[in-house]
């Protein structure tokens, strides 16, 4: 008996330790490697190789639907013989990307790198604050030439990306093309043609254009199957295509008016509800797409492409290139109190958070280095075309593919770019392919109707950070709800006091002081 | 006599040592069982009891980079965000209120349906029946959503019909009113067959010759049912009853995030999706693991009450 029961409890172990080791292991390394000069290595300043013996490196990034693996990108392989930084990359798929970035942090296991991340500026403090993202400052001074340059040139990249303690957590990717910023107004020219109508100018023409749309038969297929105007669908983008012809502007990437150094958040005020009740009329009628508030994102791009759509929006034509001639890009309309703005229109740090370095990274300088020359023009056309001769020319001294590479499908497997929110620098020089003739016809269309000035989304302390992100959880998730509901018709507009009420009760007048402390710490 | 055995030691009160000694011989003697049984201890140890540790952030500021021990306690602070927070009557009412739903309405149904195929003569026949009834258990909850989204949308199927019938056109899938009948309706047309698997076999463990008494003293088919079929299989209705409670309020997490949209969140907002997008998606971990934990002690009470109710009614419970 006595042998049986050491026998049973040397089992017991066995069995109990290989079930714990395998659960306990992953969580352990994570705090000693704190960053440090980077050890035996020494990092080039300038020029490549950046280290003389290969460094590897972890990076997590988002891969889009549309993209291949990151490892088959010319970028990534000549860069790394160029460089000799061997980067290992994790890839997520966009879907769930968010639920992924955020478990990496709660667990701790953390790789060296976040690449592409979207990093919303409380994560980028939080997690900053919390010693998981390491500040990048110095880095910035000493390893980055060509950031330098860009956040000199441009000062609001610097104010958008420091925090008030005087930290940097993240860099985002840096647009100085003015039309990678804005979403063109796309209208269908072969059925305003075909009709005998005009281009409309204000918004009462647009309501009479887009009746005219449905009722005519502009397709020619003798039903009515023709959608007159959609949109994406997170985040209201119809609402915001429409704001500037309301004098709503979207300052600090927020429902935020700017008029005299007074900030105020528009959410429930009387523009805001003539906007809506002029989007829910268009609903109402059928002339606003009844999907756009539940189709997905392919949907949304198949009706792009099908060409029997009256009006989108899209930052290019990359979306319905073969039929693209049909299409023309358009001003703001004008509104009923004369307002005519392109409100919607991103700020230069466009894609923010998309670049951060982690606490377990040892070797900080070299991952400054290997980021930085993306940002400038020769990094950034290795980033978008790949190698010269093999995937793109030189036309008039511009990179443009090779028509191989520039179809919907081959593109995106060439460039991490396709898919968007990579750090790098989008300059008129990159351009050709998002910005051909058409696109640039379709941003001066929008040129005269630009806001003077944007400010991107400003940095709180880490307190300030979280108590907004209190309050906006609750009214962004109730705005949205309710102009959903206003719009689709699901709510009537005799509950706009309610709406503003209860705006009221969620304290939506702290939110715009810590909005107005922000600006004039910023003025200052 | 082994399952005798077993029975006994399971049973044994803890506190004589006679006894006690006895047990220890007992365990030495099925050594090789109590090993089997190991695993399964690890694995709650490990899956069900190990993060209760982490619980302890509901009452802290958790910072993932300051570790769970290192972060700050705050109290109730954020029990009392959420008491307070403006989705909090609508979240609980909604959690409750589908889940009441289905159980009323959706739980009965395989039982009518194990009632139903017991009946059927036709061994062929009731093999069909059970296999058609039970296939669409294996269909993945996002191909159930697309397969609802397509049928129900503004020009599916349905909403032809109903306008081929003269009526006006529904928006299904957009319209809070709608949304939970779609839910608990397609559920039950997913899971009946399932459900009824183990009624079936419980049905099919009734002794044949009280059947044959109750044929003899005139009994029709019905009274059959009700006097023999039905008591027969109480002792599993009331467990299974108990089990569904204990899963009560997180039932069908993926599918309500999936058919959720801002047009029916009014009916949809359930605090488990809202423990995900706030929680999961937004990083918000101390908030949403004290909004779990409000969750799991409604489902404790709901567990414990519903428990003590069987017990005395019925005779037949958990514990």
């Amino acid at each position: 008996m006595q042998k049986h029961w050491r026998r049973t409890a040397m089992s017991a172990m066995i069995i109990a330790a290989l079930t714990l080791g395998g659960c306990g292991s992953a969580n352990g390394g994570n705090k000693e490697a704190a960053p440090q000069a980077a050890g035996d290595q020494t990092v080039s300043k300038e020029g490549f190789p950046i280290v003389q013996e290969p460094v590897q490196l972890k990076m997590f990034t988002r891969i889009a639907p549309v993209n291949g693996p990151f490892k088959d990108m010319p970028v990534f392989q000549d860069y790394e013989k160029m460089s000799n930084v061997q980067v290992e990359f994790i890839e997520a798929p966009t879907d769930g990307f968010d639920e992924r970035k955020n478990l990496l942090f709660a667990s701790n296991e953390l790789p060296d790198v976040l690449y592409r991340s979207n990093i919303t500026p409380l994560e980028a403090v939080r997690y900053g604050a919390g010693g998981q993202l390491i500040p990048l400052e110095d880095l910035i001074k000493d390893y980055a030439p060509n950031l330098n340059k860009l956040m000199e040139e441009y000062p609001e990249i610097r104010a958008s990306i420091t925090t008030p303690e005087g930290h940097i957590y993240t860099i985002p990717g840096i647009v100085t093309l003015d039309s990678a910023r804005t979403d063109k107004r796309w209208i269908n020219t072969a059925w305003l043609e075909k009709l005998n109508l005009e281009v409309p100018e204000t918004l009462d023409e647009l309501y009479d254009v887009l009746v005219a749309f449905r009722d005519q038969d502009p397709n020619g297929n003798g039903q009515q199957d023709e959608i007159p105007l959609t949109s994406r669908v997170v985040g209201l983008p119809i609402v915001t295509a429409f704001s500037g012809s309301f004098g709503l502007d979207l300052q600090f990437g927020y429902n935020v008016n700017i008029v005299d150094d007074k900030v105020e958040i528009w959410m429930g005020s009387e523009r805001n509800k003539e906007l809506l009740m002029y989007l829910n009329k268009l609903y109402a009628e059928n002339l606003l797409d009844h999907e756009v508030f539940s189709h997905t994102e392919a949907q949304y791009l198949a009706k792009q492409g099908s060409g029997n759509t009256g009006m989108f929006f899209d930052q290019t034509n990359n979306n319905f290139l073969p039929i693209s001639d049909q299409y023309t890009g358009i001003a703001p309309f004008e509104g009923p109190h004369g307002d005519r703005q392109q409100s919607q229109n991103a700020p230069v740090p466009r894609d923010q958070g998309a670049f951060a370095i982690t606490s377990v990274n040892k070797y900080p300088e070299v991952s400054m280095r290997w980021i930085d020359y993306f940002f400038s023009d020769e990094g950034s056309t290795l980033l978008r075309f790949g190698r010269e001769g093999e995937h793109y020319e030189l036309v008039d001294g511009i990179p443009t593919y090779k028509p191989e590479f520039s179809t919907a499908e081959t593109q995106p497997k060439l460039t991490p770019y396709a898919g968007g929110g990579a750090p790098h620098l989008i300059s008129e020089y990159v351009g050709s392919y998002i910005n051909p003739p058409q696109v640039q016809d379709a941003q001066k269309a929008l040129d005269p109707y630009m806001p003077k000035i944007r400010y991107a989304a400003p940095m709180f302390d880490e307190a300030t950070a979280q108590k907004v992100n209190i309050l906006r959880n609750d009214i962004d998730k109730y705005y949205e709800e309710q102009s959903t509901k206003f719009i689709a018709g699901a709510l009537s507009f005799d509950k706009w006091d309610e709406f503003q009420a209860t705006l009221k009760k969620m304290n939506i007048e702290e939110l715009q002081q810590i909005y107005q402390d922000a600006y004039d710490k910023m003025a200052k | 006599m082994k399952n005798a055995e077993i029975h006994e030691t399971a049973a044994a009160p803890r506190f004589q040592p006679e006894r006690g000694g006895r047990l220890i011989r007992q365990i030495a003697k099925r050594y090789d069982l109590y090993l089997m049984l190991l695993l399964p201890i690890a694995w709650y140890l490990l899956f069900h009891y190990g993060p209760l540790y982490g619980l302890q952030i509901a009452f802290k500021n958790f910072n993932p980079g300051k570790g769970i021990l290192g972060s700050s306690w705050v109290g109730f602070e954020h029990f009392q965000r959420f008491f307070d927070s403006y989705y909090f009557w609508r979240l609980l009412w909604n959690t409750l209120s589908i889940n009441l739903l289905s159980l009323l309405i959706a739980f009965p149904i395989p039982i009518l349906l194990a009632l139903l195929i017991n009946e059927i003569r036709s061994k062929s026949y009731s093999k069909l029946l059970q296999n058609i009834t039970y296939i669409p258990h294996f269909i993945s909850v996002v191909v159930i959503v697309g397969i609802l989204t397509v049928l129900l949308s503004t020009n599916g199927p349905i909403n032809m019909l109903i306008q081929a019938f003269g009526g006006s056109e529904i928006r299904f899938m957009e319209s809070a009113e709608w949304f939970k009948t779609i839910f608990i309706g397609s559920n039950i047309w997913q899971n009946m067959g399932w459900q009824s698997i183990i009624y079936i076999a419980a049905l099919s463990g009734i002794n044949p010759q009280l059947y044959e008494a109750a044929k003899m003293d005139g009994a029709s088919r019905l009274r059959r049912i009700w006097h023999v079929s039905l008591p027969g299989i109480v002792p599993v209705i009331v467990i299974l009853l108990i089990l569904d409670i204990g899963q009560f309020m997180n039932i069908g997490f993926e599918k309500i995030l999936l058919m959720q949209n801002n047009l029916n969140l009014e009916a949809s907002d359930v605090i488990s999706t809202f423990v995900y997008t706030t929680g999961i998606l937004k990083g918000e971990y101390s908030y949403t693991a004290a909004i779990g934990l409000f969750n799991s002690l409604i489902n404790l009470t709901l567990l414990l009450l519903v428990n003590r109710f069987a017990r005395k009614t019925s005779e037949t419970s958990l514990w």
